[in-house]
C-alpha cells in the first residue's frame, strides 16, 4: 500500500492495488500547475481512498479532465479525465519507498525551453499509449 | 520582459529585472507542493510585478509559498529575510531565453527518478 499527502496534511490518501509506472507530463496545463514538470502514477478509481480531503479542491482545465489540488497549501495532487474510471496521482505527494519508477516523459512537444531531460527513458511528442494502464 | 500566469488566469505577472538563480528544487516541500520537482528564478522583489490574488502558505516560518487558490497553480517562494522573491518557470508564457543552471537540495530528491541533464547539483 502506497500512501500520500500534501504539503499541509489536509489532504491524505492511500493507493490500494496496483499502481501504474510514473510518466513525467511536459504538457501546458501541467507545466503551469506545477511550475516545472508534472510526474504522476495512476490507479483505478477504487483504489483512491481519501483519507483526509478537507482541503482537495478541483479545478476544471478543459472540457475532459479536472486537476485536484490542495487549496490549503496549493499542492498539485490529482489529474482525473471524465471519460476513464481513473484518477492520475502526483508523484511528489507520495511517501517514500513506494517502489515507483519514471517510465517515460510524455508531451514533450510542449516542453520548456529551459531545460533538458537526459535521463534515457522514451519521450513522446503526445501520449505514449500507456496512460490508461 | 518575462510573462507568466497561473492555469486559470487569475494571477499574472511580469518580471522587469534580470533573473538570476535559474533552478529546480527538489527539498520535500518544493516535491509535495508541486507534485514533483520545482523549477525558478528569483528577482529583487520590486522588479516582479504580480496582479489578482495571491495564497500563501508558509511551511515553515521562514518562508511563504504563493498559489492561486482557485487553479492550485504554485508561483512564489519569498523568504521572509530576503528582499528577492521566486517565480516558477512553468508559468512562464513564450519562450523564456533561460537556461537551467543548478539542481538544489539534491540531497531530498524523490527515489524515482534520475537526474541526468549534466546540469550542476547542491
Amino acid at each position: 500500500m502506497i500512501k500520500g499527502a500534501c504539503l499541509c496534511g489536509a489532504v491524505a490518501f492511500r493507493l490500494e492495488g496496483k499502481a501504474r509506472d510514473i510518466l513525467g507530463c511536459h504538457c501546458g496545463q501541467c507545466r503551469k500547475q506545477s511550475g516545472f514538470y508534472w510526474a504522476a502514477t495512476s490507479v483505478a478509481d477504487d483504489c483512491l481512498v481519501l483519507e483526509r480531503d478537507e482541503g482537495l479542491a478541483w479545478f476544471r482545465a478543459s472540457d475532459t479532465a479536472q486537476r485536484g489540488f490542495c487549496r490549503l497549501c496549493g499542492s498539485s495532487l490529482f489529474w482525473k479525465p471524465e471519460d476513464a474510471p481513473r484518477t492520475v496521482v502526483a508523484a511528489g505527494a507520495l511517501e517514500p519507498g513506494h517502489g515507483l519508477k519514471m517510465a517515460c516523459h510524455v508531451f514533450m512537444e510542449d516542453k520548456g525551453d529551459y531545460y533538458e531531460i537526459g535521463d534515457g527513458l522514451p519521450q513522446f511528442a503526445r501520449f505514449s499509449g500507456g496512460e490508461n494502464a | 520582459m518575462l510573462e507568466g500566469s497561473c492555469l486559470c488566469g487569475n494571477i499574472r505577472f511580469s518580471v522587469t529585472g534580470a533573473p538570476q538563480g535559474v533552478s529546480a528544487c527538489h527539498c520535500g516541500q518544493c516535491r509535495k507542493q508541486s507534485g514533483h520537482v520545482w523549477s525558478s528564478a528569483f528577482v529583487p522583489e520590486a522588479d516582479l510585478h504580480i496582479t489578482g490574488e495571491v495564497t500563501w502558505y508558509e511551511a515553515t516560518p521562514q518562508a511563504k509559498r504563493g498559489f492561486c487558490a482557485t487553479c492550485g497553480a504554485f508561483l512564489f517562494w519569498k523568504a521572509h529575510d530576503e528582499d528577492t522573491m521566486s517565480f516558477a518557470l512553468g508559468a512562464l508564457d513564450g519562450p523564456t531565453g533561460l537556461r537551467l543552471e543548478k539542481h538544489i537540495f539534491t540531497a531530498d530528491k524523490g527515489d524515482y527518478y534520475e537526474i541526468a541533464d549534466g546540469v550542476p547539483q547542491e
